[in-house]
């Protein structure tokens, strides 16, 4: 369990237009080249990281509710799936709907950093 | 001599910059009127500087570094990131800073004793800081020094420290010799979700702690208002709530006063926070 490295991941895809496009693309291929970006660090921060099978199955699968168990933060997933999941194939208000659903028996994960 | 002039508490929704253009939506009439008067409340006191009181919501700041509370020195910045302007449709800027000020605030070779803050060379303001100046000084032609708060990302500073930041801040800059005109505006929210199983209600999702937090800014409970801000009370009236903190700021740099003005607006996104300290003096 890498909260940092999970939050890390949501919000590098969502923060960069290009990574955002990529990983839609191809989100395995994506999710490997990001941990392989780890190994080869560059300062001042290393790009990249390294997740758990669980965390890069959900990664992969934009599996939100189990991104949301996992403690993934509440703004980070929901700007993640929004980038990911809208216009296509979803609307905004499907996604929250779908998300409000998914989460709804999960109770409040902690979310600290 | 430098004083604060005038301390506003208001939104930054994102979503509302587009939401706003004419026409705009009945129910959010009521938000663009009160942004409208506080835009006229803002020019009256012929502001020369804003210190501008937001949280950066993960656009320039992850938590590879965090800090607490962290002032921008830098004489101009970069407003609204690129995810801003996909996602929100907001207009990249460039805006000016005050370093002079911004010195005042951080000191020069040591920090004061009164607080630690951090600082940036470089700060790239994201919606919590660009959407109110855009509705409160639409030229965007009065300097900003801005401080972030870190109201997203646990731990966060207690209530009490947000109190004890607007205290300073009242300290240092009323009677420097530094000559300025300085507003105070904080940036956040009531009762906010986003990302969790409570957002998108079309409604409030805590509207008696929204009745509490605009009572504490009308009575100037400042006490009470940070007895009332514990972490779990603030999560549980939703997991974007913290950023109330930075009214509790604003209150404190008000010298703890009643507000003049304190509602929350009721519309799609729940109740949007108006809140007005004008001070007395000329």
């Amino acid at each position: 369990m890498s909260r940092y490295m999970v939050n890390k991941f949501l919000w590098e895809v969502e923060s960069d237009n290009e990574s955002l496009a990529s990983f839609k693309h191809d989100p395995a291929g994506f999710v490997a080249d990001w941990e392989l970006g780890a190994a080869t660090p560059q300062p001042p921060y290393p790009a990249g990281g390294s997740l758990t099978a669980a965390e890069r199955q959900a990664c992969i699968a934009v599996d939100y509710a189990a991104l949301y168990s996992m403690g993934a933060h509440p703004y980070l997933l929901w700007h993640f799936i929004r980038a990911v999941l809208v216009p296509d194939p979803m609307t905004v208000a499907e996604l929250s709907e779908a998300l409000k659903r998914a989460i709804a028996p999960l109770d409040r994960p902690d979310f600290t950093t | 001599m430098a004083e604060i002039v005038l301390t506003l508490g208001v939104p930054h929704t994102p979503l509302l910059w587009n939401l706003t253009k004419p026409p705009v939506p009945d129910d959010l009439a009521g938000v663009v009127a009160e942004y409208g008067r506080f835009r006229t409340m803002l020019a009256e006191v012929r502001p020369d500087a804003v210190v501008l009181v937001a949280t950066d919501h993960f656009r320039q700041l992850m938590t590879a570094n965090m800090p607490a509370f962290l002032i921008g020195k830098a004489p101009q910045m970069r407003g609204t990131h690129p995810n801003e302007e996909r996602e929100f449709g907001i207009p990249p800027v460039t805006l000016s800073g005050d370093p002079d000020l911004a010195r005042l605030v951080l000191g020069h070779h040591e920090l004061p004793t009164g607080f630690d803050f951090s600082f940036s060379d470089e700060p790239w303001l994201d919606h919590a800081f660009v959407v109110p100046l855009l509705y409160l000084t639409p030229d965007l032609d009065v300097p900003v020094v801005p401080i972030y708060t870190n109201c997203n990302a646990p731990p966060l500073p207690s209530a009490r420290r947000f109190a004890d930041l607007g205290g300073y801040l009242r300290a240092t800059i009323n009677g420097s010799a530094l000559d300025r005109r300085v507003a105070v505006i904080a940036s956040g929210h009531l009762a906010y979700e986003l990302g969790g199983p409570r957002q998108f209600l079309g409604e409030s999702p805590d509207g008696e702690f929204d009745e509490h937090a605009v009572s504490w800014m009308a009575q100037g409970d400042l006490d009470g208002a940070v007895a009332g801000c514990g972490f779990d009370r603030l999560n549980d009236a939703g997991n974007l709530t913290f950023q109330f903190l930075n009214f509790i700021t604003a209150l404190a740099s008000a010298g703890a006063q009643p507000a003049t003005h304190a509602a929350g607006i009721a519309c799609r996104f729940g109740n949007e926070p108006f809140f007005a300290w004008k001070q007395n003096r000329t």
